[in-house]
């Protein structure tokens, strides 16, 4: 049993590591923590969900219509927002709140309160097979949203390390002002990032409209969620977040089995309490460089 | 987790609620048909407006916070309607006792500190006549001894906690049939009457931390037990649970024949969906709520809801007193079809109807004359006659049902059922 729990619990563990992967990326340029990412995620959510309903599109399809969408909505709201608040942090942190906030209610205006998942052909499909003597079951859509999770992750894993706008992303991560010396333009990389963030946490959202229930203020409880997640992995590191976030769906489950599921959430903030204590950079986060 | 969220997230919470009290749409001001969105200062006590010929009354203000937002949106927004659609029908016949009755309906994100704020400030700021209950136990239990302290009646929606009973409180009433934890006993009665061969033996609880939840499961373990029944699995989750593979793995090894969620909606979505992802078949299925909101559990579940067993106070088909009334008028003002109709809005009618028929056999609205004749009167209401004990708490009982096809039928206690319950459940 404990073997099945941790595979489901890693399998969800890669949907999370898609959620959260543009806030770790948006945090490691910007050094600003964009609360609205939960509000976006369901955002996403409910335009799968709307797709879906209304268009009968496939949520994992549809990521190829809504990720580029957000990806301009991405640019926009840093160009047309947080570019102009100026440097400050802590206004770029309130903004994000104001962000997630409206989204908050324009969503609960356009499809008020009740709660929302997408059902496709195959979300109650198992498939079942057996390891030795032991029979394990794995669900479609969790498996579909790992393996999915998993090639978006690696593909801007790629354009991370492979192109010359990812060197330009990574030298404005590790260092801001030594990048614009050699010629990074730190604006278009930032408002790129930002699209890019986006792109990803649409979908996320995607994925997670065919998991898990939503409704407008389930961001709130999201975002907390998703901060442990890459503040475990380390702000800014993409491996990061992908390994907590593994880690988070595997120990959340287990957990929950081994002593009770109200705990289980406990056991999590523990690991981040001691990894905060005597790792604070997160598992493979880089110190931040003062200046 | 909301009780473990880092300082930053509290304050992210702090800042949302300031600009939610801030905002001029959070307060919301009903009168008949209109809805008006307002400032706070139109609130503010105004001398009735004499023409020359007649003295117009001022229009008697009935006062109520409801969680629109956060955990409890789903029901509290129904409340809000089922409020207004009492609001709209009793104006429409001119009004209560002559007067036109004004709304004053705010948001307490499903906090029970901001709820409590909030009647506090409609009884003395705004200085409402009446106020109306919250839904769920959760926010009914801080807010009725702010009612209880000024000295309001407090009918109420949704709050039957055996905890909303046991605190001496003499001014709050429960406008559902029983007390909340009372809607197991149609379950048990009906798995009593199952044939001893084909009886489940086991069952497994699996539960929200809730009042209203954990009291319904408290008394369904008793009744059960005491009918044979043993309990293999028993968890009590917090509500910020979103992932229920790991209970459903550990529900499917031990393969109770029953599994009873103490749910709120979403929660019984995210465990069915789980439990068919373990392989877990039981012979019956019940969940406290989720199963009797009608749209977003099929549109989540399709097909896989046959055989889903739930207690409900009212549906609306009911002949019940002004029951086809409310029905027609919520779809005029809200849309959708009968079946659309919350259960959650004709629990806050039912409380419109018993504030009104007490107002109307006293011929006032004085909250001291009320109080001591709700204690003692019968009220027709659309979910049966209701009279209430000296906590308050309805002498009535839930009926079962239980999803066949596309729709709910009711299949339980044994006088009120429309069609036979289908035993043991399909597979879902």
């Amino acid at each position: 049993m404990l073997v099945q729990v941790l595979l489901t619990g890693v399998l969800t563990g890669g949907v999370y590591a898609l959620m959260v992967s543009g806030l770790s990326l948006i945090f490691g340029v910007m050094r600003v923590i964009n609360i609205a990412h939960g509000a976006f995620l369901v955002l996403g959510a409910y335009l799968s969900y709307w797709l879906f309903t209304l268009a009968g599109v496939d949520p994992i399809l549809s990521i190829l219509v809504i990720a580029p969408l957000f990806y301009l909505v991405g640019v926009g709201v840093q160009r047309g927002l947080i570019s102009r608040v100026g440097g400050d942090a802590g206004f770029v942190v309130l903004l994000t709140i104001a962000v997630a906030v409206s989204l908050e209610g324009i969503m609960g205006a356009l499809w008020q309160s009740t709660v929302r998942t997408v059902r496709t052909d195959y979300t109650s499909t198992v498939l079942s097979f057996t390891v030795g003597t032991m029979p394990l079951r794995v669900p479609l859509v969790r498996l579909g949203g790992f393996a999915a999770s998993l090639l978006i992750l690696a593909a801007l894993y790629l354009v991370l390390t492979r192109t010359r706008l990812g060197r330009a992303i990574r030298a404005t991560i590790q260092n801001p002002e030594a990048a614009q010396l050699v010629g990074v333009n730190i604006a278009k990389v930032k408002a790129t990032t930002f699209g890019i963030g986006l792109a990803t946490v649409a979908a996320g959202g995607a994925m997670f409209s065919l998991i898990f229930s939503f409704n407008a203020g389930s961001h709130v409880e999201w975002i907390s969620k998703m901060l442990s997640i890459i503040v475990l992995g380390g702000l800014g590191s993409l491996p990061g977040a992908l390994i907590a976030a593994l880690l988070l769906g595997a120990v959340e489950n287990l957990s929950a089995v081994v002593m009770t599921s109200y705990i289980s959430p406990i056991v999590f903030y523990l690991i981040l309490f001691l990894v905060l204590v005597f790792r604070p950079q997160g598992l493979l986060g880089t110190r931040l460089r003062k200046s | 987790m909301r009780r473990r969220t880092t300082p930053f997230l509290t304050v992210v919470a702090v800042l949302a609620m300031l600009a939610a009290a801030c905002s001029p749409a959070a307060t919301t001001t009903t009168t008949g048909q209109a809805t008006t969105t307002t400032g706070q200062t139109t609130n503010t006590t105004a001398a009735p407006v004499a023409t020359t010929t007649t003295e117009q009354q001022a229009p008697i203000k009935i006062g109520a916070s409801l969680p629109l937002t956060g955990r409890f949106s789903e029901p509290g927004s129904a409340a809000k309607q089922g409020y207004e659609v009492w609001a709209a029908m009793l104006n429409e016949a001119g009004g209560l006792l002559g007067r036109q009755v004004e709304l004053t309906i705010v948001d307490n994100a499903s906090d029970q500190d901001t709820a409590v704020a909030d009647y506090e400030k409609l009884i003395t700021v705004d200085k409402v006549d009446l106020v109306v209950g919250p839904f769920s136990s959760f926010l009914v239990i801080p807010t009725s001894e702010v009612a209880a302290r000024y000295g309001y009646a407090f009918v109420e929606p949704a709050g039957g906690a055996p905890d909303v009973f046991n605190r001496g409180l003499t001014n709050l009433f429960f406008a559902q049939p029983a007390r909340g934890a009372r809607q197991a006993d149609p379950l048990a009665e009906y798995i009593g009457s199952i044939s001893a061969d084909q009886r489940p033996k086991t069952f497994a609880i699996v539960s929200q931390d809730d009042p209203f939840t954990l009291g319904v499961m408290d008394r369904a373990k008793e009744l059960l037990e005491s009918g044979g029944l043993t309990e293999v699995f028993h968890e009590v989750y917090a509500p910020e649970t979103t992932d229920f593979s790991a209970l459903a793995i550990q529900v499917a090894d031990l393969d109770p024949d029953l599994i009873i969620g103490g749910t709120v909606l979403e929660d019984s979505i995210g465990q069915i969906r789980a439990y068919q992802d373990a392989g877990y078949q039981p012979r019956a299925a019940y969940f406290t709520t989720g199963p009797s909101l009608p749209g977003p559990f099929r549109e989540a579940l399709g097909d896989k809801t046959e055989g889903i067993l739930a207690s409900i106070s009212w549906f609306p088909e009911a002949a019940t007193n002004q029951n086809a009334e409310f029905v027609a008028k919520f779809v005029e003002m809200f849309g959708g079809s009968a079946g659309d109709v919350p259960e959650d809005a004709a629990n806050a009618f039912t409380v419109g109807q018993v504030l009104e028929q007490a107002a109307v056999n006293i011929g006032s609205v004085d909250n001291a004359a009320l109080i001591e004749e709700l204690h003692k009167g019968t009220y027709d209401t659309i979910v049966g006659p209701l009279s209430f004990d000296e906590v308050g708490a309805p002498q009535g009982s839930f009926m079962l049902l239980q999803w066949q096809g596309d729709t709910f039928r009711i299949v339980g206690p044994g006088d009120r059922a429309e069609v036979e319950p289908i035993y043991p459940k399909p597979a879902w």
